[in-house]
């Protein structure tokens, strides 16, 4: 059934079940699909061509992200492959390929700080948009296997690339040297007008927006370290 | 030669990133470029040869041909082995 939903500030008109209706519930808005911002395209069998050893559940969840993600890149808006968490209204990116530990490195930031002060916005893909010159980070319903997501809206104040290590060592990481591990951390539709804008994206990005490098362990230390860097403050 | 259709060129953060678009080419063939790599990548738009590019960048760089002959026989070796050329 077609339902409408309100996602990165944008109204959005989707039709899918299972995991994605599931996760996409407390985003669900009353509106009407004909004023739709993005209208999502579902096309589960080429999603399963393409990743044969997935649930049709899975397919609706990647092909219906993809499809918001293409069209999002027209507000100014795309997604990263990160997971996501908030302190004091300041949103934080850990991204990183797919098993280092981004949820990892969260989910101890949640341990350090304690439900009251830090939530995780977003724990696979949330968006990261520029509106009036700032670049914010939303939750999205492209969330993860455990739907970590807030339907809420923070402003971006930095993203780490993250490494597993011995040990904790967190530096600024150049921009020049930041691109290319970021574009590996973005969905990219073929299109060369989509593939152009993305790069018009991030280069925005990496220009308003302070990117590390962290190697990290995964204890709860980890969380403290990044934290005061990225922070500029003591972790109290 | 050439450098084959679809390949978009941006400068991102300082960066220079060449993308590839379209069906048929490899997201493998997301690559950077430095400034010479940018200059004889331009120069490959259209069709060219060895000798010219060497000839270019000695006019644009002030380096003596040996060098720049180097140069462009290493830039072209690389994009020839990854099917960037046509």
């Amino acid at each position: 059934m077609m339902k409408t939903y309100k996602i990165a500030n944008l109204l959005v008109a989707m039709d899918v079940n299972g995991r994605t209706e599931k996760q996409a519930a407390k985003y669900q808005v009353v509106g009407n699909t004909a004023d739709a911002d993005i209208l999502i395209h579902v096309n589960a069998e080429e999603t399963l061509q393409r990743f044969p050893d997935i649930s049709y559940d899975d397919a609706i969840y990647l092909s219906s992200g993809k499809s918001f993600h293409r069209q999002l890149l027209e507000f100014e808006g795309m997604m990263l492959h990160a997971s996501a968490v908030v302190v004091d209204n300041k949103a934080y990116l850990f991204s990183a390929p797919c098993g280092t530990g981004k949820s990892t490195h969260t989910a101890l930031w949640c341990r350090v700080f304690g439900e009251e002060k830090a939530q995780i916005l977003n724990d696979d893909k949330p968006v990261l948009r520029l509106e009036e010159g700032t670049w914010y980070a939303y939750g999205t319903p492209w969330s993860g296997k455990h739907d970590k997501s807030v339907n809420i809206r923070v402003p971006l104040a930095g993203i780490c690339i993250l490494r597993r290590g011995e040990e904790n060592i967190i530096a600024p990481y150049e921009g020049k040297n930041a691109v290319i591990d970021l574009l590996m951390q973005t969905p990219k539709p073929k299109d060369m007008l989509s593939r152009a804008k993305i790069l018009e994206l991030l280069n925005s990005l990496i220009i308003n927006v302070p990117v590390w490098k962290m190697e990290c362990t995964m204890d709860p230390q980890a969380a403290i370290v990044s934290y005061e860097a990225m922070s500029g403050t003591r972790f109290q | 030669m050439k450098i084959k259709e679809g390949f978009i060129l941006r400068e991102v953060a300082g960066q220079i990133v060449v993308l590839p678009t379209g069906e048929d080419l490899n997201l493998n063939m997301m690559i950077t470029l430095n400034g010479t790599g940018r200059f004889l990548w331009e120069r490959l738009q259209e069709e060219t040869d060895e000798a010219a590019l060497t000839d270019a960048l000695v006019k644009e760089y002030d380096v003596d041909e040996a060098t720049a002959a180097d140069a462009v026989r290493g830039f072209v070796e690389k994009l020839n082995g990854n099917g960037f050329l046509v």
